[in-house]
């Protein structure tokens, strides 16, 4: 990523245990940036649209998304971020269980940028966010429009 | 009053049908009484026209008897008032022919007493008056022209005569009055006639009618209760439709909820076996470390620290590892039958003979190995369905039967197929272990298996056989005996109709 440091990570997973996983297995491929996690649709979205550290107002960030959250659907949120608002262009990788054919088109009609099924198999999963992580590593990520 | 009849009678086709043949025996009886009528009318007619010749001879007769009469009257004058001879001659030709005017008046009233007493008071003053003529006559003859006339004028001719006339007349009268009276009676049989044809009119008219009302009457309740049968009809299929609609909706929510479940149940499972791995790895790091400190300081490592990381924790991480790989296979067997519901199936021309090899190519390796051999058994008919589907079904069904051979038997599996009407049947039949008659419902059930567990599986495929078998329309049963093989019997329609699929 651009800069290491200032590319914050928002995850949004509602499963406490599938964060811990993600995060250990991002930090295990090498990525320091700074990983938020929200196990809600509601409070990520005021973090990601109000909070002053926030991406909105406080520079680029990517976004790993979970569709099955208690409060709403992932992809309500999704279309969201990618409305016309000023994280239109901030990167979302939708992470999740769901491996429905027309979940998939949908989430990319709505401008994902990538979209992975979490294997249930541990060695598989592992070696699957290793592999976002590193490539996490070398994506180019957008700065945010308006504040920059 | 006609409505009521009618409709007291047209209750049933069948009193309908016995009323409208009464109408018509009725009717036929009233022609035939007319017909017969007619001809009684006409006999008694030709009787009547027959006595009115007779009256009229008779008046004949008797006219000419009295014109006979009277011509020897004037004649016999004209003989005594000028003497000429031929005016006897037309006497004696006139009273020579009256006996035979006579005979046939006797002859044409033989019948008629009356006439008959008549006539012979008419005979007996004609011969009379023919002697006093005929003496007359012969006094003429013999020149005494004046005692003739004498005797003329003395005579009782002129009394005599108009007693004959009024006799003749009454004779006349007396016929004349039979003639009224046969006029009468003709008349009356012509007015019975006519109320007969009156009566047998009325009575055509009157059945006719009810035969007409009955007729309408009846093609309305047909016409009526097909009303309701078609009312009845349209609501049955809308019934149809409905529980249709329901069944496929029950089945819907079954194959959704089955999907969410399978899928929900996952995700504690990622966490169960990611942290189990982490547990792992971390056991790794403490046996490490018991390792290192028992080669280091033994006095730290209690025999307790050693057995529970050497043992207890790998064989706790080992049975949660493979349970959790069991569940993760079964959810997914569930998560493929669902989705396997949901597919849209999709019909098409399949060869079967050419699948079966395919799948013989397929499981070659497998079928080598225990020196079993798949045979086709006469030509398999041919089916319209889905190639995934009969394919996925035909596939396991060998499968299982090269899977579950008897030991120490060669295998042979027998694939057959035959057609009955609208549906083909198509069996596997294997001479392997064979399953014990109880489990013959359960082996297609969902993680139900049978007999010796000493094979791989999770007792998913018989129920996915049975599910796609129903998708496709079609049923499935097996005939078996422990010991001696087993024949899956798949029974599917021979077109699979295009509306099957979701």
């Amino acid at each position: 990523m651009n800069d290491h440091r200032s590319v914050s990570i928002v995850m949004i997973e509602d499963d406490e245990g599938h964060a811990r996983l993600i995060e250990k297995n991002i930090r295990r491929a090498g990525i320091l940036n700074e990983i938020k996690h929200f196990t809600d649709g509601t409070s990520a979205l005021d973090f990601l649209f109000n909070h002053k550290d926030g991406p909105a107002l406080n520079g680029p960030a990517l976004i790993l998304l979970d569709l099955n959250l208690p409060d709403m659907s992932g992809t309500d949120i999704l279309a969201k971020i990618k409305g016309d608002g000023p994280l239109k262009r901030t990167p979302v990788v939708v992470l999740t269980t769901t491996d429905d054919k027309v979940e998939i088109q949908r989430c990319y009609d709505l401008g994902c940028n990538v979209y992975i099924t979490k294997p249930v198999n541990y060695e598989s999963f592992a070696q699957a966010i290793r592999q976002l992580g590193l490539f996490l590593s070398v994506i180019q990520v957008p700065d945010v429009e308006g504040e920059g | 009053m006609f409505e009521r009849l009618v409709r007291h009678i047209g209750g049933t086709s069948r009193s309908v049908s016995r009323w409208l043949i009464a109408c018509m025996a009725i009717g036929f009886g009233a022609l035939i009484v007319t017909g017969l009528s007619a001809a009684w009318l006409t006999a008694r007619s030709q009787d009547h026209t027959g006595w009115i010749n007779h009256t009229y001879e008779v008046e004949l007769a008797i006219s000419r008897a009295n014109t006979l009469i009277e011509q020897a009257e004037t004649s016999r004058r004209g003989y005594l008032i000028s003497g000429q001879k031929i005016y006897l001659d037309i006497y004696r030709n006139a009273s020579a022919r009256l006996p035979a005017a006579f005979n046939r008046l006797a002859e044409l009233t033989r019948d008629n007493p009356r006439q008959q007493a008549s006539l012979h008071r008419l005979r007996a003053l004609v011969d009379a008056l023919q002697a006093r003529r005929d003496h007359a006559n012969g006094l003429i003859a013999a020149g005494r022209i004046d005692e003739a006339r004498d005797a003329f004028a003395k005579d009782t001719d002129a009394r005599q005569l108009p007693a004959i006339r009024s006799l003749t007349e009454a004779m006349a009268r007396e016929e004349e009055r039979l003639l009224s009276i046969r006029d009468a009676e003709q008349q009356a049989s012509v007015r019975a006639f006519y109320a007969t044809l009156t009566i047998a009119g009325l009575l055509l008219l009157f059945v006719a009618i009810a035969s007409v009302a009955t007729i309408l009457r009846y093609t309305r309740d047909l016409a009526a209760s097909r009303d309701t049968l078609r009312d009845f009809a349209d609501s049955l299929e809308e019934l149809v439709r409905e529980r249709t609609a329901d069944l496929s909706r029950a089945n819907d929510e079954i194959q959704r909820f089955a999907y969410i479940v399978s899928h929900d149940l996952r995700s504690p499972l990622v966490n169960v076996m990611g942290f189990t791995a982490e547990l792992e790895a971390a056991t790794g790091t403490i046996a490490d470390l018991i390792d290192r400190a028992e080669q280091n300081c033994p006095e730290v490592v209690t025999e307790d620290a050693r057995i529970a990381t050497r043992e207890d924790l790998p064989e706790a991480i080992g049975f949660i590892r493979t349970s959790t790989q069991k569940m993760d296979r079964l959810i997914n067997a569930i998560l493929k039958l669902s989705r396997e519901g949901r597919r849209v199936i999709s019909p098409e021309p399949v060869d079967i003979a050419a699948l079966v090899g395919t799948i013989d190519a397929t499981l070659k390796h497998m079928i080598d190995a225990r020196e079993a051999r798949l045979v086709i058994d006469g030509a398999l008919p041919a089916i319209v369905t889905d190639r995934l589907a009969i394919e996925q079904i035909l596939s396991n069904l060998i499968e299982n039967a090269v899977k579950y051979l008897q030991p120490g038997r060669p295998g042979l599996i027998t694939v057959r197929g035959s057609r009955d009407g609208q549906r083909v049947t198509y069996e596997i039949e294997d001479n392997g272990r064979g399953i014990d008659p109880r489990d013959h419902q359960r082996v297609f059930d969902l993680f139900r298996r049978s007999g010796n567990q000493d094979q791989p599986g999770e007792g998913i495929g018989l129920a996915h056989v049975r599910a796609l078998a129903y998708r496709l329309g079609g049923v499935i049963d097996v005939q078996s005996e422990l010991g001696k093989g087993a024949t899956f019997r798949l029974s599917l329609p021979v077109t699979l109709g295009d509306l099957q699929g979701n």
